[in-house]
């Protein structure tokens, strides 16, 4: 019974990173109709960015989360000025080709200047800590990750629903050319959910440095992961993603355990496929 | 008229690429050998840290270094002068890469060898390539013992394959039990689902089953995970008294850590070479690794004691990617020498004697363990040995051959929170 | 079936055709050369992507699962060589049968999803395969396929001492992709395949069957990329799932065909003529520079591409004034 419980906790845990990472890509795409197939590189580079601080000023990463958001804000920002502000529109598939140049120049920029090598914080905050209840062990790095998690998207909601900001937004996804004749500047809004895509998957990087080791190809299966959650979810859709980032995670534990573990990104995707069978759009899908 | 502009500085780049092919001048008298490793890709490390091996190998080759005491390092190149012109290539830790680089080595390049390719996926369709055009492949770590399977005839691998080794793990264990009471009586494995993992998984499992353990778990996992939750539960789970690891780079460390986390440890691990060996990742992760076992060819406190004449040799590595040679790469470097020693006492060029004597002398390698080289049917290196190794505060103990033993290794592994 | 005119663009595609059969005449110009490694792959991925911009050019359904279509083709001919120790040439077949069956039997529910859940569900199929594939013993699982070494010529379909033979094995391959695609493109296939693109629901209307078109189209490009699949591991002397089934291998077959032109006769050619030797040729010249350095010039130059002309090289070349009078005659720009 306790390993049925540590296994679910687990999969809560890794399904409630998978929602951080996943929630900047649901919200461009939500808003945008645009793959940002750099997705998991703004990953990679913030957990850099986080590493680096961290050996070469000693900012525990329990810091430095801050600055990883605010420079893939930067990242996204900028993405979205020069690449694909400059081919949304014209073709269907262009702006997803050239994110992919973006993801593959960011890889191997990184691999140049970086080496290849595996590169982990020695002494975090919260390395190694962890809450021991009975036979049960919950990792603190893990849980106080996914504790951001949750406000993070909690507070993306509430920017969504509540704010005039979200209702721009919002205004903008539904109908580009309405919003842009109800006064809103479409062109400022998808900088900015371009940029607040990235300031999320920023600081999951940033968080995740305390527990993960960091190299060029970290966030390939993140990123991969991160389009199903999006899919599963419903794009643009922040409670779809939170709850197709925990169902997957929770997959993906119990079939790891109870299956067998290289079977379980099979049933993740078998999930998926299933899901999405039954629900064309997504869970929470509009 | 901008998309004509454009238009026109791609071309350029394309052409400039194109033109770059054909600016590499051709010295006098000058050898090449083709090097070819994963300089991109989730091998990189590795492939980087060979090719630097061998450059290091080259450099001795082609210079005096009268200071050093290996054989062809007082002399300036071989056969009275040719120097050795390295070409070096990027697999990508591809199959298919690796096998058009290796055609673009020997048809291009006209390369005399080949010295490559780590991944045992890439060595494989590569020296395909050398066997069909009669080029020499010397493979210096690829350990799939599968490579030498094969009974090609210009193929010739250093290291010691998963197989020798599986047994030599085995036979420790055997030995622990009697020696030191270790009570051991079930084996689990964890490897990545590749080539390497899997063929060291099975090597493992038939050497387990023929010496009557009992192996209860068998955890394969895709390279590059997130988490290793799963895995570890498993192995938590089913609580074999010795786990086999075949785990590379980034997913050593992250298995190791989700470990610790979930504060579960087998009585010994046992590693193939793996992450284990990476003294990178060792430093990493500090005090974490301690206690792991696995088996090395080579690591500094071995070399000052057994290989003294390697030290000078590593310092000229060392200043290239400021690490010491690790198991894998140091047998990139003996490759050369030892291709290197065969075309000296061949005294010519010609392939078929060049091969020759290969197939029939014993080379003196002071940069192998044990000294000596010499390959047996299929091209393998029947002198290869390698000794079972334990991590004590970033040193690498040997524990086994009792010849080479320096310490009695901690068997059971100190659980996680007497540390 | 009535004969129809040749136009323009078959003289210019013959005469293509033509041109490259009588390569190998020239001395030294193929022989074993890195040159012609490169003509091979060119030749080998423009047909890749030709078959699949029949599905996802021509009806418009953008599909990221063709490399498990291509791996099926590349098992077959593996399997029959090395498990079965026949010639590769059943194998070509059945492998490129299975596919057509998998590729129906995956879009028959698939093409329920619309745009981008579509593309993300073929993601998903891949990774599955990926993954069975890798650990299903009967195919080889993690180890692969390994050829042993066969005599050279056409039976056992390998060649070492020159690539003539590949050449012309591509040029074949090429011919008859690309001659499908002509075909269909002006037979009644083709004008509902793209009616279906423009407007499924309107399509409909006027008595398209909208499914059995795409599910036949996904059929046509699943069984001509599967021969594609059986060529390239007859070249690389091996199979192992993430060399053919992987979302490196379904991002050529998307990445050559946008980058030429989607849904354009010449799009998948141009694609692979530009990226193939740049590709190639930068991982052969710029390694030297530092690891790295030539995928980061190919991300750029892929920027580039899509930053100044989303249509491609076609587009580029109709802004140039290239192509323009059959573009207006045939309406095939997006």
């Amino acid at each position: 019974m306790s390993t049925f419980v540590q296994v679910m906790l687990d999969g809560l845990l890794a399904g409630m990173l998978y929602a951080l990472v996943a929630a900047g890509l649901s919200l461009i795409w939500g808003v945008m109709d645009v793959i940002n197939f750099a997705h998991g590189e703004f990953l990679m580079v913030a957990m850099y960015l986080s590493y680096w601080l961290g050996f070469l000023a000693h900012v525990d990463p329990i810091v430095s989360w801050v600055a990883s958001g605010a420079f893939v804000f930067i990242l996204g920002a900028l993405t979205y000025r020069f690449i694909v502000s400059r081919c949304i529109g014209k073709a269907a598939m262009a702006p997803l080709l050239a994110t992919f140049g973006l993801s593959m120049f960011l890889k191997n920029f990184c691999l140049n200047r970086f080496s290849p090598n595996f590169r982990i914080l020695q002494t975090t905050v919260l390395e190694g800590k962890k809450i021991i209840l009975g036979d049960i062990v919950i990792g603190l790095p893990q849980l106080v990750t996914g504790l951001f998690s949750l406000a993070i998207l909690f507070a993306l909601y509430f920017l969504m629903k509540k704010t005039r900001l979200g209702w721009a937004i919002q205004a903008t996804a539904m109908d580009r050319e309405a919003a842009e004749l109800m006064g809103i500047n479409t062109d400022r809004i998808y900088l900015l959910v371009f940029g607040l895509g990235g300031a999320c998957v920023g600081i999951a990087g940033g968080l995740l440095t305390s527990y993960l080791a960091v190299h060029p190809e970290v966030g390939a299966l993140f990123g991969l992961i991160a389009f199903l959650i999006v899919a599963m979810g419903g794009f643009g859709s922040i409670p779809g993603a939170l709850a197709a980032a925990i169902l997957i995670g929770l997959v993906e534990a119990l079939a790891g355990f109870y299956i067998a573990p290289v079977f379980k990104y099979v049933a993740v995707f078998a999930m998926y496929l299933a899901v999405i069978m039954i629900r064309p759009k997504g869970l929470f899908g509009w | 008229m901008q998309n004509r502009k454009f238009l026109a500085v791609v071309t350029l780049l394309v052409f400039a690429l194109v033109l770059s092919a054909s600016c590499a001048l051709a010295a006098e008298k000058v050898l090449k050998i083709g090097v070819l490793f994963p300089l991109t890709g989730p091998c990189a490390t590795a492939g980087q840290r060979c090719v630097a091996a061998v450059e290091t190998a080259a450099e001795v080759i082609n210079n005096k270094h009268p200071e050093l005491d290996v054989p062809l390092a007082k002399q300036e190149g071989i056969l009275k002068g040719t120097k050795i012109q390295l070409v070096v290539a990027d697999t990508q830790g591809k199959p298919d890469v690796a096998k058009s680089e290796a055609e673009r080595l020997v048809n291009q390049e006209g390369v005399y060898t080949i010295i490559g390719s780590y991944n045992s996926s890439a060595s494989k369709p590569a020296s395909a390539v050398t066997e069909r055009s009669k080029k020499l492949f010397m493979c210096g770590c690829s350990s799939s013992a599968a490579l030498t399977d094969r009974d090609f005839k210009y193929f010739y691998r250093l290291a010691p394959t998963d197989k020798t080794e599986s047994h030599e793990f085995v036979e420790y264990i055997g030995w622990l039990n009697k020696n030191q009471k270790a009570g051991i009586k079930t084996i689990g494995l964890i490897y990545e689902n590749t080539e390497f993992g899997k063929h060291a998984a099975d090597e493992g499992k038939a050497a387990a089953k023929a010496a009557g353990f009992e192996v209860v778990v068998d955890v394969p996992f895709n390279p590059g995970a997130t988490n290793l939750n799963s895995e570890v539960q498993t192995l938590k789970a089913k609580n074999p008294d010795v786990v086999f690891g075949a785990c590379l780079g980034g997913d050593y460390t992250l298995w190791v850590r989700t470990m610790k986390q979930m504060n579960w440890l087998p009585k010994a691990v046992l590693n193939y070479c793996t992450g284990y060996q990476d003294p990178k990742i060792t430093q990493q992760l500090g005090a974490d690794g301690n206690f792991f076992m696995g088996g090395t060819g080579y690591s500094p406190e071995i070399g000052a004691k057994y290989m003294k004449k390697v030290a000078a040799v590593e310092k000229i590595y060392t200043k290239k990617v400021g690490v010491p040679f690790d198991s894998d790469s140091i047998q990139e470097a003996v490759a050369l020498f030892i291709l290197a020693q065969a075309i000296e006492k061949a005294g010519t060029l010609d392939v078929e004697k060049v091969a020759e004597v290969l197939r029939t002398t014993t080379f003196d390698s002071p940069l192998s363990l044990g000294g000596k080289v010499a390959f047996g049917p299929g091209g393998q290196n029947m002198k290869a040995t390698s000794i079972i190794t334990q991590l004590h505060d970033g040193k690498y103990m040997p524990v086994y051959p009792t010849s080479y033993a320096e310490i009695k290794a901690i068997v059971p592994m100190t659980p996680w929170d007497k540390r | 079936m009535k004969t129809r005119k040749l136009e323009q663009k078959d003289f210019l595609w013959i005469g293509l055709v033509c041109v490259l059969a009588a390569l190998p005449l020239v001395p030294g110009l193929i022989g074993n050369s890195f040159r012609a490694h490169v003509l091979i792959l060119v030749l080998l991925y423009a047909s890749m992507a030709q078959s699949w911009n029949i599905v996802s050019g021509y009806a418009g359904q953008v599909s990221f699962g063709h490399s498990v279509f291509f791996g099926i083709g590349a098992y077959g001919a593996g399997m029959a060589v090395v498990t079965y120790g026949l010639t590769p040439w059943p194998g070509f077949l059945a492998g490129a049968v299975l596919a057509a069956i998998v590729s129906v039997l995956i879009s028959y529910p698939c093409f329920k999803l619309k745009g981008h859940y579509f593309a993300i569900a073929t993601f998903a199929i891949v990774e599955i395969f990926n993954r069975l594939f890798m650990v299903w013993d009967w195919v080889g699982g993690a180890l692969g396929l390994d050829y042993p070494i066969l005599p050279d010529g056409w039976k056992n379909f390998v060649w070492s001492e020159t690539k003539v033979g590949f050449f012309y094995g591509a040029l074949a391959l090429f011919v008859l992709i690309f001659g499908i695609v002509r075909w269909i493109e002006t037979h009644r296939l083709g004008y509902y395949l793209r009616a279906v693109r423009e407007g499924q629901e309107t399509a409909e209307s006027l008595g398209v069957n909208s499914s059995a078109v795409k599910i036949s189209a996904m059929a046509f490009s699943a069984f001509l990329a599967a021969l594609c699949g059986g060529f390239f591991v007859q070249y690389n002397y091996r199979v192992d799932p993430p060399m053919v089934m992987s979302l490196d291998m379904s991002m050529k077959f998307v990445l050559i065909t946008i980058l030429g032109g989607v849904g354009n006769f010449w799009g998948p050619l141009l694609g692979a003529a530009i990226l193939i030797p740049l590709q190639e040729y930068s991982r052969a010249y710029l390694t030297v520079l530092g690891s790295g350095v030539d995928l980061v010039i190919f991300g750029i130059i892929i920027m580039l591409m899509m930053i100044k002309q989303p249509k491609g090289i076609m587009g580029i070349l109709q802004d140039l004034g290239l192509g323009a009078r059959e573009t207006k005659r045939e309406g095939e720009a997006d």
